[in-house]
């Protein structure tokens, strides 16, 4: 199993919102702010950013291409944390946690993007990615 | 970002993130010629993701930690820009 050193993504940023109201903004209101021109495989063709605000929910996009995953809820704990499992090109399988806390009259919001170096759990067994693929071995080379 | 655009490629290249593999284990678990892994590893090598070497009578590839810190790079610049829009949007709704 690979377990290469790559450091998290963290980013802070500070809202004039209570904590709630920022959680609800990043998550259910997100296309409403999301930059999808350049935050998004279809660009200018998207139609659609879709935060489903639950456990197991899925984020995507949907443009004329059809929907594409950014990512699924892995925790959910509003309004203070949820945790993405992220399916973004060469970070798929990467995980993004963001935290809503007060501040002042506001809220602080942490994003964490972590495990750039990890393997995708979902594979993390030598033997699981044979088993995966078996059904579509055509031919028995070597 | 769109090495892993293709759906084989992002097989190779996970499989690669569970450790090294050869060409020919590469090509042993997915519906593709040893030419076309090779194809796809190509592809990967030129956007810094794995590195090659040869072992014994075979080439092993291996994920390339500073393609990984490229992509933490990318990440890191994307959520930058996110949060950005995050913030001009509470902004622009609490006047």
């Amino acid at each position: 199993m690979s377990t290469v050193a790559i450091d998290a993504v963290r980013k802070t940023v500070l809202v004039d919102f209570a904590p709630a109201e920022a959680f609800e903004l990043f998550t259910a209101r997100i296309a409403s702010w999301w930059p999808v021109r350049s935050h998004s495989y279809g660009g200018d063709g998207v139609t659609a950013v879709v935060f489903e605000p639950h456990l197991g929910g899925r984020v995507y996009e949907v443009s004329d291409a059809g929907e594409q995953d950014w990512g699924s809820v892995l925790e959910w704990d509003p309004p203070h944390r949820f945790v993405l499992d992220w399916q973004i090109g060469e970070a798929r399988g990467t995980e993004v946690v963001v935290r809503f806390s007060a501040e002042g009259p506001g809220a602080r919001v942490e994003l964490e993007h972590r495990g750039f170096g990890a393997a995708d759990p979902r594979n993390r067994y030598e033997s699981g990615w044979d088993v995966v693929l078996e059904p579509f071995v055509t031919s028995g080379s070597d | 970002m769109d090495a892993l655009g293709d759906w084989t490629r992002r097989q190779i290249f996970e499989a690669l993130r569970n450790g090294p593999r050869s060409v020919g284990d590469l090509a042993a678990g997915l519906p593709v010629s040893r030419p076309a892994v090779s194809q796809h590893l190509r592809v990967l090598k030129e956007a810094g993701l794995v590195s090659g070497r040869k072992e014994g009578t075979r080439r092993v590839y291996r994920v390339d930690p500073a393609g990984l810190a490229g992509v933490r790079s990318y990440f890191d610049s994307f959520w930058g820009e996110a949060l950005d829009r995050f913030a001009a949007e509470a902004r622009k709704e609490t006047g």
